[in-house]
């Protein structure tokens, strides 16, 4: 299937990296359906873009790498829209947000997204655990 | 706004499946019990906007505003694996 993005121009997506959000992204909600891109310039970074709205489209990433002790507290009924019944079946990303002035990225930790691949689902998760906000520092990994 | 005087264990629905109850009244804070289909989410206020405005600051981002490949090797190992592909994350 081929989508039109206001930044990456035509792209051919495949059935394998669409996802619905059935309930959608706070800010944008009739928005439901999104496909996780690769970043052109390689790296840590993709994108989740809409496939229906060429112009959105936001940078995610593996909270993993930035975060390594980070950890998303989820009860079943949180997933329960998006069929994961099994938390071990899903994966975990977080949006990034770029401050043009200072070129600092932000990692929104307390709402992340979670995936469920085999159902082709996702949602945004609001964690109420208040160790975490919407604006934590890209902190560099140390290598041991 | 519609206002409407409760006590405790008294309810409220709104619509057919939307029911909210307070639940006990403690000082200055009332804790409240909400009934609600999976379909509709439930968040404090503050929460939900910090949220909102995050995704809505997070859009603008365009692809050049990303560090390149060079700057990001500074900072963080080199992936072994793609990331963020099928894997499995906690």
């Amino acid at each position: 299937m081929k989508i039109t993005t206001t930044r990456f121009g035509e792209v051919e997506v495949s059935g394998e990296s669409t996802y619905a959000f059935p309930e959608g992204i706070l800010g944008f909600g009739d928005i439901r359906s999104f496909v996780l891109l690769d970043h052109p310039r390689g790296g840590p970074f993709r994108w989740l873009q809409a496939i229906e709205v060429p112009a959105l489209a936001f940078v995610v990433t593996d909270p993993a790498i930035f975060f390594p002790s980070y950890r998303v507290a989820v009860r079943a009924e949180d997933v329960s829209s998006i069929r994961l019944e099994d938390i071990r079946g899903g994966f975990v990303l977080v949006i990034l947000t770029v401050n043009r002035e200072t070129s600092g990225i932000t990692a929104n930790l307390q709402g992340p997204l979670v995936f469920n691949p085999a159902g082709r689902l996702a949602k945004q998760v609001v964690l109420a655990d208040r160790e975490y906000t919407t604006r934590h520092p890209l902190v560099p990994v140390q290598k041991p | 706004m519609l206002v409407l005087t409760r006590a405790v264990n008294e309810a409220i629905m709104i619509g057919d499946g939307i029911e909210i109850t307070v639940v006990g009244v403690k000082g200055d804070k009332v804790r409240i019990g909400i009934r609600a289909p999976q379909s509709v989410a439930v968040h404090r206020k503050e929460v939900y906007e910090a949220i909102q405005q995050a995704n809505v600051e997070a859009a603008r981002t365009a692809p050049s505003d990303l560090p390149t490949l060079p700057d990001l090797s500074r900072i963080i190992p080199p992936p072994s694996a793609p990331p963020g592909g099928a894997g499995t994350k906690e």
